[in-house]
């Protein structure tokens, strides 16, 4: 790795002012399983790095008046043993698990996972699905952004570089929504997803309501297939229904070939993806 | 330079390391502690794994800075020569290792996931230590050897399911 300085602020309004002062040649470290391995690749020192995992702001995971409020240091195995997690949006427990291996979970946090921004992140899709927002604190205050909004493109967020994620946050029309959460790896373990899905909806008369299908690792970000949300919001629940909202989200899509998977495949994934997710939801709607 | 205070293997140790040191080249390179191997150094072969503050972790994607008032327990502080872990026994008994570069790593995850006290299946095992690859083996010995050390350590009976099928 090439030399920088290390800080480690005692508090979130020290590690804003930190990341003012040395802005831009200045980055944030959490979890660190993502930017250590760039920290030993890159040919240019970063100049400061700020470690921000041990930020009390940024822990716990608690009910508020808005919703189920997850701080964006908490990590994927907090996240799978937590019981308001369980109780409120138990999707999220299984797209941690899918979170590389024990040791990476660990470490690796929910807010690092979601800033890293990459297309094939775990975290989004379910996030996506449950209509999740964020609060990003900077030297003029806080700002809360819906995640959709939060993702820009590959490896770029809305953050600035003098701003940090502070948490997550579902809100309370999403708590205890029925929702599925699937990935495509190669491997169960240590893998990115081929095509990562989740998809949510609540059953109200019959029919369905508030659909979402979100889709990863199929577009520079992860997107939600609105098209195919259309065909079944406020529809007769059906599973022939759900079966034609699948193939249409294949269309809402654009993946890339590459060593891991052809586009061929993918759109494929796709479609099983979707129909899996939403047929999980609706087992969970039906108890 | 970043002054590192930690606790490791019991005992408090102190290192001042520039700041872009790994926690494991500090305890390779300024304790002594060769144990925790430098394997691929991104995170997916985990025979660097140590126990920190009971966690396993991938010591190679942890800066030494981040560890400070931490603990650690590297496979030096399980056992001595003359007294084997339980779990280094199990892995003795029944050849679980061949060259050996993963075993520290594999212990060290093993060790981590029978103190979380919970009943385990193979396929858990399996699940557990997905972050600790070894290239001779094919794992099958390893998984026996987890087992083994398992029902020695809790007392308890593994359900009986083939390898193969788990």
């Amino acid at each position: 790795m090439k030399p920088f300085d290390f800080i480690q602020p005692a508090t979130t309004d020290a590690a804003i002012s930190a990341l003012a002062e040395h802005s831009p040649n200045v980055r944030i470290l959490c979890g660190g399983t993502d930017y250590i391995v760039e920290l030993k690749h890159v040919t240019q020192s970063p100049g400061v790095v700020v470690d921000i995992s041990r930020l009390q702001d940024l822990k716990g995971i608690e009910v508020t008046d808005s919703g189920l409020r997850i701080g964006a240091a908490v990590t994927h195995t907090e996240i799978m043993t937590h019981p308001l997690i369980k109780e409120h949006a138990p999707a999220m427990i299984d797209a941690a698990h899918t979170v590389g291996a024990v040791q990476t979970r660990n470490l690796g946090t929910l807010g690092g996972n979601l800033v890293t921004c990459v297309p094939s992140m775990d975290s989004g899709p379910t996030l996506l699905a449950l209509d999740a927002e964020v609060t990003i604190l900077g030297p003029k205050g806080s700002r809360k952004l819906l995640l959709s909004e939060f993702f820009v493109f590959v490896r770029k967020t809305a953050l600035e570089p003098d701003e940090l994620l502070l948490e997550i946050i579902i809100p309370n029309e999403s708590l205890g929504k029925p929702t599925g959460f699937i990935k495509f790896g190669l491997r169960k373990g240590q893998a990115l997803a081929l095509v990562n899905a989740a998809s949510s909806f609540r059953i109200e008369d019959g029919k369905f309501k508030n659909v979402r299908i979100a889709l990863g690792a199929v577009a520079p970000v992860v997107v939600r297939a609105t098209e195919a949300e259309a065909i079944l919001e406020g529809k007769m629940v059906s599973e022939g229904l759900i079966a034609e909202a699948a193939k249409v989200a294949v269309a809402e899509a654009s993946p890339i070939d590459d060593f891991r998977a052809s586009k061929e495949y993918r759109n494929d994934l796709i479609e099983v993806g979707a129909r899996r997710t939403l047929l999980a939801a609706l087992a969970a709607a039906n108890g | 330079m970043t002054d590192v205070t930690l606790v490791v293997n019991g005992e408090e140790k102190t290192a001042s390391v520039p700041p872009e040191t790994t926690l494991l080249k500090m305890l390779r390179e300024n304790m002594d502690l060769t144990g925790a191997k430098l394997g691929c150094d991104v995170g997916d072969c985990g025979a660097c794994t140590v126990l920190l503050d009971g966690l396993a972790v991938n010591a190679c994607l942890v800066l030494a800075g981040q560890a400070e008032g931490k603990e650690v327990l590297t496979i030096e502080g399980l056992s001595t020569l003359e007294k084997y872990h339980p779990i280094q026994k199990a892995f003795e008994d029944v050849a679980a290792l061949q060259c050996g570069f993963c075993g520290p790593g594999m212990i060290i995850a093993t060790k981590a996931l029978i103190d979380q006290g919970e009943d385990l299946t193979r396929q858990e095992i399996k699940d557990a230590l997905s972050g600790n690859l070894c290239r001779c083996t094919g794992y099958t010995k390893i998984i026996e050897g987890v087992v083994d050390a398992y029902e020695e350590i809790t007392g308890k009976k593994m359900p009986e399911t083939k390898p193969r099928a788990a």
